[in-house]
């Protein structure tokens, strides 16, 4: 048997004869490499996990044009830089007249594009014309005639009833093409929703600013600035918990792990009392210890990626999936701490006769 | 004779000692930190959200169509209905009136102002700052810059006057929104008259939104200007409520007394709604439905995040205690094999150990709790600037699954020490 061959007999035997101190150690090194992973997988897909909730808050950035109307450049242009990453919806505003000389202020747009840009309206439909939307403040409970300033007028008989807390109530929105041909006014304005994370979403919008130099491009404050607050406040706190959790688990398993090769003492006096020298018996030591971070670091990983990915399920409807890049980390800082928690009391050792030890002082 | 013995080995091993105790700390104080703060975040979230969001608007039950087209208001002043303003105090006096954490009222008219000697139209906004204010004992102020987070100043904030008071000698302060500033070249310091009343410029506006054309100035010198003393056209109140489920959606009036007693009591944006409808019969309430159902809706998967990440945790520190108490067990075989060779039983040599875990436990239990409290007050400090509440159950909670955990960790160790003959393990064959 050569030397390489006895050395790692002595290594895998080790864990092998005392199955349940290896165990042990095994353990604790899996569950530090288990709860890095998950607060590790967590936090690198919270952000865009909670961008998309966002999606549901609707436009987030106004378009408006002052001087006439958005043309069909100008909206090609929108919707290639919003793309497939968001919506847009142009409206066009018009003032009507109620018999009773009441004003109201009338949208155009695609009807059916606002109702899911804005999803969080709440929404009756009472007849057949669903695309006809009367904000809840508005509503005459019947069909009504408008006189627009434009000079037509027409039955309005607005099948959708909606309320969204805002000045939209007071308003009815009609199909952009009826609308157009009641009032001959065409868009001027565009509902934006950009969706991703805070900084994708500022991207977009100095893009917008850049190549429509001559429209407004307005972020709706109040939704991004909510988005950025909550995003910074979550990311902080699952990071400063997660850390919190890993340093104190990590320092569990250090001194279990210390505990556990202080307990080999014997075995230490032995070997140096058969002639090893201390770099042998620091190496043997050492080599275990990496032996039984890198296993316990494999199964934490494994273990780790399986409950992010049971979270994502249970709490965001969609898996976190795991994350490669991780695994690396992982696995170094596990063989760097078990190193750690092992040379320490292999230190304390050397300071031992081994006659002492095995005399059993 | 069986305390001497739990005695002796405490103070023989101390480092084996430590280390138990140092685990079950450390586990107890991960379970403490993270169960206060988890259980906490979804206030401290939607707390947060709430000092810069309304979520309420309240507008007058009377009141004809708004007409606002591109942030010009086109309803003359002389039309529509009005919220008295000195009502809005009893927005603190409904059931939930602690949970309002502000509120401002706006009232505003297009108006011709005179900007360096020539004329522009734009819109008056009258509202509170951070009006001072008495409810009962009770002064605080409440205004935009409490509801409205999102507004930026450059320069100053104005100060806000008593009703129908004029400052004496000085023009009084507004604002004016960065686009008509831009547009007009005003800047801070500069005079402007309306209906020739004087104001200066004291800070420009910033919103993102239709005010950025508009003059924001303090309530009651709006309603001098517009001659509409004690006059509001809609107030926006930010309330702390719980996200909105099946239950607060349903019709209070067709409810049983106990079921409509629970809605009342909880601290819905319906129920909220409903209570300030009660003080103000006369205004209508509507919940921004953009901020209110997708805020809870964020929050809500935010504080299911942090319970998920709460419970792996606890099942992390739970198994890391257990690890630690099996491996300072499993290294006392030698002394199982001399007790039982001295003639103890089986439960004897358990009993002992069990008991020395359990004053390990409860040990490691109070070090924990408070090592955890600590870090959670910590925790709260650095990222909401606030303390976090720790629910007194914590407490108790944290010492039985310290005791539970030790117990299980040790239980198995136990087991196996006892089952090695005595006489392999003290000759060090095992």
């Amino acid at each position: 048997m050569n030397r390489k061959r006895m050395f790692l007999r002595l290594v895998m035997k080790d864990a092998l004869v005392r199955k349940d101190r290896a165990f042990t150690a095994l353990l604790s090194v899996a569950v530090v490499a288990t709860m890095a992973t998950v607060a590790l997988t967590i936090y690198y897909d919270l952000e865009g996990r909670l961008s998309r909730e966002f999606r549901s808050f609707g436009a987030n950035v106004i378009v408006t044009k002052h001087e006439g109307s958005l043309s069909a450049d100008e909206l090609a242009k929108l919707n290639s830089i919003v793309g497939s990453k968001g919506d847009v919806v142009p409206v066009a505003y018009a003032i009507g007249t109620f018999s009773t000389g009441q004003k109201i202020v009338v949208g155009g747009a695609d009807t059916e594009k606002l109702l899911r840009l804005n999803s969080w309206w709440s929404v009756k439909e009472r007849n057949a014309n669903p695309l006809e939307l009367i904000g809840s403040r508005a509503d005459p409970g019947t069909a009504f005639t408008l006189e627009f300033d434009a000079g037509g007028s027409g039955t309005i008989r607005a099948g959708t009833v909606f309320t969204s807390g805002t000045d939209d109530d007071s308003r009815l929105y009609l199909p952009l093409e009826r609308f157009v041909r009641e009032t001959h006014v065409l868009p001027n304005t565009a509902l934006v929703r950009v969706d991703g994370r805070p900084q994708e979403i500022q991207s977009a919008i100095d893009q917008l600013h850049a190549s429509l130099p001559q429209l407004e491009v307005e972020p709706v404050r109040q939704i991004t600035q909510t988005q950025t607050a909550v995003l910074g406040k979550t990311r902080s706190v699952v990071l400063a918990a997660s850390a919190v959790v890993v340093i104190l688990i990590m320092l569990c398993m250090v001194a279990t792990f210390s505990s556990s090769v202080l307990e080999r003492r014997r075995d230490y006096a032995v070997m140096k009392a058969l002639g090893a020298s201390n770099r042998a018996v620091n190496l043997l030591f050492a080599s275990q210890s990496v032996f039984l971070a890198l296993t316990g670091a494999l199964i934490g990983f494994v273990a780790g990626s399986g409950v992010a990915y049971w979270i994502g399920k249970a709490n965001f409807d969609a898996a976190i999936l795991p994350q490669a890049v991780l695994l690396l980390p992982v696995v170094l800082g596990s063989i760097m701490l078990a190193l750690i928690a092992s040379t320490a009391p292999i230190r304390l050792l050397q300071r031992i006769q081994p006659a002492g030890i095995l005399r059993g002082e | 004779m069986f305390l001497r013995l739990v005695f002796e080995s405490f103070r023989r091993q101390k480092r084996r000692k430590g280390v138990a105790l140092l685990a079950i700390a450390l586990g107890m104080s991960i379970a403490t930190a993270m169960i206060a703060v988890g259980t906490d975040v979804g206030d401290k979230l939607n707390q947060e959200l709430r000092k810069g969001n309304a979520n309420l608007v309240l507008t007058p039950m009377e009141d004809t169509l708004d007409v606002n087209l591109g942030g010009v208001t086109l309803k003359p002043a002389s039309e529509g209905a009005y919220i008295q303003e000195s009502d809005l105090i009893k927005l603190k006096s409904i059931f939930f009136g602690h949970s309002i954490l502000g509120f401002a009222p706006f009232l505003s008219n297009e108006e011709t102002i005179s900007v360096h000697g020539h004329e522009v139209n734009a819109d008056l906004i009258g509202t509170y700052f951070a009006q001072p204010l008495q409810y009962g004992t009770e002064s605080f102020a409440t205004g935009v810059r409490t509801v409205n987070g999102w507004w930026k100043v450059d320069g100053d904030w104005p100060q806000d006057y008593a009703a129908s008071s004029w400052p004496t000698n000085v023009a009084a302060d507004v604002l004016v929104g960065n686009k008509l500033a831009q547009a007009n070249s005003l800047t801070v310091g500069d005079e402007i008259s309306i209906a020739g009343k004087k104001l200066r410029v004291s800070g420009i506006l910033n919103t993102g939104g239709a005010e950025d054309r508009a003059i924001v100035a303090p309530l009651h010198i709006v309603q001098q200007i517009l001659g509409k003393p004690n006059a509001v056209r809609s107030v926006a109140v930010s309330a702390l409520t719980k996200p909105e489920d099946a239950f607060a959606r349903r019709d209070p009036n067709k409810m049983s007394p106990k079921m409509r007693d629970r809605w009342y009591c909880t601290s819905y944006a319906n129920s909220i709604a409903f209570q300030i409808h009660e003080a103000l019969p006369s205004v209508r309430v509507d919940q921004i439905r953009q901020v209110e159902q997708n805020q809870g809706r964020v929050l809500a998967r935010i504080s299911g995040l942090m319970l998920l990440l709460t419970l792996a945790a606890l099942v992390g520190a739970a198994l890391a205690v257990s690890a630690a108490m099996a491996a300072t067990i499993l290294e006392r075989r030698q002394e199982v094999g001399l007790m039982k060779s001295l003639g103890a039983s089986n439960g004897m040599v358990a009993s002992l150990f069990l008991f020395e875990a359990s004053l390990l436990a409860l040990a490691g239990a109070a070090v924990g709790c408070i090592a955890g409290i600590l870090l959670a007050q910590r925790m709260g400090q650095s990222i909401f600037g606030s303390s976090i509440t720790l629910h007194p159950a914590v407490i108790p909670i944290v010492v039985v699954a310290a005791l539970l955990v030790t117990f299980v960790g040790s239980a198995g160790a136990v087991r196996k020490a006892v089952q090695f003959d005595p006489a392999v393990v003290l000759r060090g064959d095992a």
